[in-house]
């Protein structure tokens, strides 16, 4: 019995509003079709944003991890220690380079576990032999000033070229004071 | 005073000769500033009418006179002399003829018929004022070996007058013509440029050893420059000083000793020896300041070297124990490079003066001076021939640097490399 009440008032709810639509239909005859009902559809859900990171994120590296990450090749390559250079035939420390010693010795102090090599280097206008002995000379009052600093002479090494490894090739002034030089080389990080 | 010590030589020579004897070992110690014995080479004897074997006589005689002119102790007879005399007859010398010509020696060369890859040459050695034959020597060998065969030939003639063997000797120098500076040899007179070392290292600074087997070097590896001992005909290298950078390495004439520079123990360039073999090392100088370049006297009792503990570059003496050290360069601002001379009393320096670069000798004896070369250039690194006659150098004369030999009075110079730039010669003993 209540099947048929229930169907019998459907008949009647259609009914109602088919000849409702019929009205309107007379009246406005152009207008397209009235978009479907959707109130009366059952709702979807509205879209649920996610905002929990779906892949893990790699924590911020440190400066220290991202120093290590790198080879010594690139490093290097980045040169972040000056080298300094000398006057002719001389090896003491000018006052031009000692700031520069002092930037590289706060970077010594950064990074401790680092083991540099001090190349000294000279101009082509003194003899091979006696030149060989003045870049070693020159590496070492570079060592010497940087230990000064406080940096383990341990973490030096020191290695002559002499004038074999020029910086410029040139024959004049402008080159010969590029190439009376120390340079620093990281061997160990 | 000159004259008087010419005509004493001559004398002197007159009378060895007089005094020769087939058997005997003969020696006659030639002394500079004397008149160059007058040697007749007339050309060689061919057994043979193969156009090959006639080659191999031309070619001999070409390199065996080349090497007498340069030995600046025989004088080689005109060819045109050679006319004036009735033509040379081995089985039959007629000595008067030859002497008119003014020959003191005759050097008669024949070459054999030979077949195959082989050539023989037979060479013998005639005083013409005695009239007798004083020597004579066989060689077989290979065709590509002729170049030797001819300086071994000339060398016997050399030691028949007391003079080490120079033609045979070998020049050992850096290289970088085939990309970085490696370790190269040569003849004296340029011939067989051979590579000795074959690596990516820089290789730096050779020496001879005593016997001209084995060469001391630097060479740069992991690091450091290391000295390294090198046997180039066994292609054995062993590490001599495994700490600091070594360098300047010279083997001392007696053959037991063998000198650097290193800054093995407080980083400063200081003077070591060791065994020829590199070890026991013991350092012979003790001074804040330079110490390097050693070179050993004849005697291998006293070390020449450089120091700038007077605040300039030097030239010093020391014993070969360390003591006694006396300078003995001065009037000038930079001196480096010594080379004793193999008679000991001489000592082949570099003084730079206004930038130029240039070779003094300095005679021990009268402590004279005198200056070899006269360039605008950069001359550098002398290293003296066996029979102290002549000198090795590297100069930039040209633009590129190059390898020269000059005579010990400045005549003479030689242009002996081209390929790549040439460098640090040292000349075997």
């Amino acid at each position: 019995m209540k099947k048929l009440i229930i169907l019998s008032l459907a008949f009647l709810m259609v009914f109602a509003a088919l000849s409702s639509c019929r009205g309107r239909a007379k009246i406005e005859e152009v207008t397209p079709p009235p978009p479907p009902e959707v109130e009366e559809q059952p709702k979807v859900e509205p879209v649920e944003k996610i905002e929990e990171p779906v892949t893990v994120k790699e924590p911020e590296l440190t400066e220290e991890e991202i120093f290590m990450s790198k080879t010594l090749e690139e490093i290097n390559l980045e040169a972040p220690l000056q080298m300094i250079h000398f006057d002719y035939d001389k090896y003491f420390i000018r006052d031009d380079a000692k700031p520069v010693l002092e930037a590289n010795a706060e970077w010594l102090k950064k990074y401790d576990a680092v083991v540099i090599l001090i190349e000294g280097h000279c101009d082509e206008r003194g003899t091979e032999e006696y030149n060989l002995a003045l870049g070693e000379k020159r590496a070492k009052s570079t060592l010497d000033y940087l230990a000064s600093l406080g940096i383990s002479a341990e973490r030096i090494k020191t290695i002559s070229y002499g004038k074999s490894l020029p910086l410029d090739p040139g024959h004049n002034e402008i080159s010969w004071q590029k190439n009376r030089r120390a340079q620093f080389l990281i061997i160990r990080k | 005073m000159k004259i008087k010590w010419t005509l004493l030589g001559g004398i002197l020579i007159f009378l060895s000769v007089l005094i020769l004897h087939p058997q005997q070992e003969v020696v006659i110690s030639i002394k500079e500033g004397m008149p160059a014995i007058p040697l007749a080479l007339p050309d060689f004897i061919v057994r043979s009418s193969l156009p090959e074997i006639i080659t191999i006589a031309r070619e001999l005689h070409k390199i065996i006179s080349d090497d007498l002119k340069y030995s600046r102790v025989f004088q080689l007879l005109p060819k045109s002399y050679y006319s004036y005399i009735r033509p040379l007859n081995p089985e039959e010398i007629f000595f008067k003829d030859w002497e008119s010509i003014q020959a003191n020696i005759l050097f008669v060369g024949e070459v054999p018929e030979s077949e195959g890859k082989k050539f023989l040459f037979e060479g013998k050695i005639y005083d013409v004022k005695a009239g007798r034959f004083i020597f004579g020597k066989r060689y077989q060998s290979e065709k590509n070996l002729l170049r030797l065969v001819a300086h071994k030939m000339a060398d016997e003639i050399m030691k028949i007058y007391g003079e080490r063997e120079l033609f045979t000797s070998k020049i050992v120098f850096i290289s970088n013509r085939d990309g970085n500076d490696e370790l190269y040899m040569m003849d004296y007179d340029g011939y067989n440029q051979t590579r000795v070392t074959f690596n990516k290292n820089q290789d730096y600074m050779p020496a001879w050893s005593a016997d001209g087997k084995k060469i001391a070097y630097t060479s740069y590896r992991n690091n450091r420059a290391g000295l390294y001992i090198l046997n180039p005909f066994e292609g054995e290298i062993t590490e001599v000083v495994s700490k600091g950078t070594s360098f300047a390495p010279t083997f001392s004439p007696d053959g037991k000793k063998l000198a650097f520079c290193s800054t093995l123990e407080e980083g400063n360039p200081e003077i070591y020896v060791a065994t020829s073999e590199g070890k026991k090392i013991k350092r012979l100088t003790f001074n804040k300041a330079i110490d390097t370049a050693p070179s050993w006297s004849p005697t291998s009792r006293e070390i020449a070297f450089t120091s700038d503990r007077g605040g300039t570059p030097q030239i010093y003496i020391m014993d070969a124990e360390g003591s006694n050290v006396r300078r003995i360069s001065f009037g000038g601002s930079y001196h480096d490079a010594p080379a004793w001379s193999p008679a000991g009393d001489r000592i082949a320096y570099i003084s730079r003066v206004d930038q130029i670069f240039d070779i003094y000798v300095l005679n021990l004896r009268t402590e004279q001076v005198i200056k070899l070369t006269e360039s605008n250039a950069r001359n550098e690194t002398p290293s003296w021939s066996p029979d102290g006659r002549h000198l090795v150098f590297s100069s930039n004369l040209t633009g590129t640097i190059q390898l020269y030999t000059i005579d010990y009075d400045g005549s003479n110079l030689r242009r002996l490399t081209s390929n790549g730039e040439n460098k640090l010669p040292d000349w075997s003993r």
